[in-house]
């Protein structure tokens, strides 16, 4: 099938087959490679992208599903040289360490400060707890995520 | 002398950070080449088997299918085998099946849909052998024989085989009075203990991309912590006769923790592209094969026994370890050594009797994982000294106290501690201080509650002529790059190594750039990035560069000035002589005089760091000398909830003599990362087989590695920095450390809190709650 959809405001129309991935499109058709494949089960999250802006698990997202869709990645939130806030963030509390799984958790992020500015605590444990990370013992990443918030609000 | 903010001890933020936050960190699966070629991979599906047929024919005649092979297709044999210590393993099946996820027939197609098709269409055919997955068992006469070989392949002397059986390895180590250690003991306590088979888990998958040119050079990329270990064994492999034709590249890691030590997947890789030379062959695991046909780790059944006098004082132990290695035992013989004499713990014991034994099983092959050997005999010990504890009715933590190392005293290996090793007793008392700042609550209607303290101690394992090696250069405008064989796998390895450089050449640190392109081509030698070495060994390696830099610019300058080099003083911005001084910019590339002629050379230097006197195992008595020791201490409180048996925990505290902290932001994140993983091996991971002899925990749902709502409630990390007199600006290995005493320390937290003791992981808490019902309060 031929699918059109818009990633990281750009519009694509790709030759897919419907069964194909979400993931599988953004590395392999489009080569946007920072979307990373920890399982491709849905059960890691690091695959993790922004469709329709909602925080989804790209590896499960089937392209039949995606027709005029508007997907962002991890490439598609900094402009130009300027990072965003939560990439600074996630810099500045030591949430990266591999960084396979960072691209994930950022675009989780940006999805629920996106909807949900003034997300409570259990709000952002819910969206994180959605991810693994086998490196930092979690700590850092809820760092991150409320440090992330907090610049966002004073933007 | 220059002042500028000390950068050892700064929690700068890190090197590669701007590329992992924004997507632009290539890891192997993000690598793009012309002309490549997709791979896949038939396993086998039964544990133990004789091979009797494959029909590829089918396959072979698939759309976009270029090779189609098996062990028997390529006329491999016992040849065909590679190794380190123990050369055991052929790259895949050929007469026999050892273990189900076994490669028994390879494919490589253009497209990954075309491969996968062709994978269904090979038709092999087994006969079926009794199979075992118990150390224990497996050690038996009876058990069947997984290798008729064992004892014939070629290994290293230290490595004694029992030929006829499955036991490619046995370590004695003998201390004392090793015949009767509990001779002088008034009361001893002994039990029986499992570590069960585990998963590193990383979340990348474990991937490799090899490419034959018509010269016969290889170059392979891979997502390995070992690249100079890969060309060695590829090299021996391939019967390659020179170095300079194998090229080793490393990406970026998403994570090792051992699983991507040594090696794992790449001669099959490379025994692939080397029938279609010209194309790039790329093989990304599956989340299943990083599970069934990577390593494992772990995987330990044994028995230990401590002896006392009634006061407390410990006067003998005798253990005793089989370690299920899996398939092929190559990758654990080393893990089985340092679990032989690391069972001791940080405790004094005149009289050890101790022996580990490397068993084959029909599971995944077993290698390196954090710990290395260690967490097995920590979880045993401290479990047993809580029980001595009970027994002789003495203060657990007091009991402790009692029989640390001293300086002085003689390790299992009858190697002397001494005061730079650390303090131990430091770093226990202060992780009791820490617990007690938050009162553990007594016990309610709905939940126990438990606190438990253990003392831990580890050596970096490594080959006993390992080095680390960097290459230096001086840019022109007195920026340096550094070229380093370490592997950053997430550990923070170019941000500390950048602070070390910085600070040995009184620089800013953003004037440093340790290179991250591993090219065993460009890259001076490395042993691998494992060991929780790089800071150290390689951190040493760099002020070795430095010093030499040094010294080349304040030869350039006594040269101008017909001065000695003594009495020349660099302070990282010019060279100085009694009242005379040059700008380092006038030195880097030699001095130039005014009508052009130039004296001196362009600054380059390289640096090396050996690990000294670190000596093999002796055949008869098991010791030898090996690296430094770093001391540490874990606490928790927890609470486990008497409806449903859950266990959570409310703060755990690690407290880590490791030297020098050179970053403490990464050290802190190396210590979180740590204690996460000890708590998921405590409570929720365990590999696990079926009936069949197939793993069942293939996913990340049924091997449950932690979550964040896993996380303690509260972390705390406190560094004693006892300095490390060869350590790099006094630091000491700490990575591994904090996985290791959680296992140990919340078991004797749950016992305090319930009366009930397990002495296996993982405590789920539907084992706990079994446990509870059973009246085990």
């Amino acid at each position: 099938m031929e699918l059109k959809l818009s990633i990281n405001g750009k519009t694509y129309s790709i030759s897919v087959d419907p069964t194909d991935t979400l993931l599988h499109i953004l590395r392999e058709k489009v080569s946007l490679t920072g979307t990373k494949n920890g399982c491709n089960q849905g059960h890691c999250g690091a695959c993790t992208v922004v469709v329709n802006g909602k925080a989804v698990k790209s590896c499960i997202t089937k392209a039949r599903k995606l027709e005029n869709a508007d997907v962002i990645t991890i490439e598609g939130i900094s402009s130009n040289f300027n990072l965003h806030a939560i990439q600074e963030a996630f810099i500045e509390a030591t949430a990266v360490q591999c960084g396979f799984c960072t691209p994930g958790y950022i675009m989780e992020l940006f999805a629920l400060f996106s909807t949900s500015p003034n997300a409570n605590i259990e709000e952002i444990h819910k969206s994180l707890e959605k991810h693994l990370c086998r490196c930092t013992g979690y700590q850092p990443i809820v760092d991150a995520a409320l440090l992330a918030q907090e610049k966002i609000k004073n933007a | 002398m220059k002042l500028f903010n000390k950068v050892v001890g700064a929690s700068i933020p890190r090197a590669d950070a701007h590329e992992k936050v924004t997507g632009t960190a290539l890891y192997i699966d993000d690598l793009r080449f012309p002309r490549t070629l997709i791979m896949k991979v038939l396993r086998a599906g039964v544990p133990h088997a004789t091979i009797k047929t494959i029909d590829i024919s089918k396959a072979l005649d698939m759309p976009g299918i270029h090779k189609v092979f098996t062990g028997k297709s390529l006329n491999l044999d016992k040849d065909h085998l590679f190794g380190t210590c123990i050369f055991d393993q052929p790259p895949l099946a050929i007469d026999k099946v050892r273990h189900a996820g076994e490669v028994v027939a390879v494919v490589i197609a253009e497209t990954e849909k075309q491969a996968l098709a062709a994978i269904k269409n090979i038709f092999p055919v087994f006969e079926e052998l009794p199979f075992t997955l118990d150390p224990i068992e497996s050690a038996s006469k009876e058990a069947p024989i997984i290798h008729e070989q064992n004892g014939n392949y070629r290994h290293v002397p230290t490595f004694v085989p029992e030929p006829q059986t499955n036991v490619f390895y046995k370590y004695r180590l003998k201390k004392g009075n090793y015949e009767f250690p509990f001779q002088d003991a008034e009361v001893t306590v002994e039990d029986n203990f499992e570590y069960p088979l585990m998963n590193h888990a990383a979340i990348e998958p474990h991937g490799a991309i090899a490419r034959w040119d018509h010269t016969g050079e290889l170059h392979l990329w891979s997502s390995s912590q070992a690249p100079f270990v890969l060309r060695e064994v590829l090299a021996d492999y391939f019967k390659i006769k020179l170095m300079t034709k194998i090229h080793i590249h490393i990406p970026y890691l998403g994570g090792g923790f051992g699983g991507k030590s040594d090696y794992t997947i790449e001669p099959l890789v490379a025994l692939a592209a080397k029938l279609v030379p010209g194309y790039h062959v790329k093989f990304v695991l599956t989340r299943k094969e990083v599970f069934i046909g990577s390593v494992l780790g772990r995987g330990m059944k044994g028995q230990m026994k401590l002896g006392a006098k009634k006061d407390g004082t410990l006067v003998g132990i005798e253990a005793t370890q089989y370690y299920s290695d899996g398939a092929y035992g190559d990758t654990g013989c080393n893990v089985v050594l340092a679990a032989g004499h690391n069972c001791v713990g940080p405790y004094f014991f005149p009289n050890c009797n101790l022996k580990s034994y490397g068993v084959y099983t029909n599971s995944t092959p077993v290698g390196a994982f954090r710990g290395y050997g260690h967490p097995e005999g920590q979880f045993m010990i401290e479990r047993l000294l809580d029980k001595l504890a009970s027994t002789l009715e003495i203060d657990p933590n007091e009991l402790r106290m009692k029989n640390f190392l001293s300086p002085g005293d003689t390790n299992s290996l009858g190697q002397v501690i001494s005061d730079h090793n650390g303090d131990i007793r430091k770093c226990f008392t202060q992780t009791i201080t820490k617990l007690d700042e938050i009162p553990l609550p007594p016990e309610d209607e709905k939940f126990f509650y438990g606190r438990a303290v253990v003392g831990l101690i580890k050596s970096p394992v490594q080959t006993a002529n390992a080095s680390s090696n960097v290459f230096l250069k001086f840019n022109e405008d007195l920026t340096v790059n550094i070229s380093i064989g370490g592997v950053e796998l997430g550990q923070g390895s170019l941000t500390v190594l950048a602070q070390i450089a910085a600070e040995a050449l009184h620089i800013p640190v953003d004037m440093v750039r340790i290179n991250y392109e591993i090219n065993t081509q460009l890259t001076p030698y490395e042993w691998q990035t494992v060991a929780s070495m790089t800071t150290m060994r390689v951190g040493n390696a760099i002020i070795d560069a430095c010093n030499k830099a040094i010294r080349k610019f304040k030869e350039n300058a006594a040269e101008v000035w017909g001065c000695t080099v003594t009495n020349t003083v660099y302070d990282g911005t010019k060279v100085s002589y009694q009242d005379k001084s040059l700008d380092l910019k006038h030195l880097v590339l030699g001095y130039q005089y005014s009508d052009g002629h130039t004296v001196g050379n362009p600054i380059l230097s390289t640096g090396s760091s050996v690990v000294r006197n670190v000596t093999f195992p002796d055949l008869e008595t098991g010791q030898y000398q090996p690296y430094e020791w770093t001391f540490g201490s874990q606490g928790v409180d927890l609470k486990i909830s008497k409806n449903t048996g859950e266990i959570s925990i409310l703060h755990f505290v690690t407290a880590l003599d490791a030297g020098k902290i050179i970053n403490p932001a990464l050290a802190r994140g190396q210590i979180t990362g740590g204690v996460m993983q000890g708590i998921g091996q405590a409570l929720k991971e365990k590999i696990e087989y079926d009936g069949s002899g197939n793993m069942r925990t293939v996913n990340l749902r049924r091997y449950a590695i932690p979550k964040l709502s896993d996380m303690p409630k509260k972390y705390s990390c406190i560094f004693i920095e006892t300095p490390q007199p060869n350590g790099p600006y006094g630091a000491r290995p700490i990575a591994e450390h904090p996985a290791l005493g959680p296992p140990s320390v919340i078991l004797n937290a749950i016992q305090r809190a319930t009366g009930v003791s397990f002495t296996s992981i993982p405590v789920t808490k539907e084992r706990m709650l079994t446990s509870l019902k059973k009246g085990g309060v």
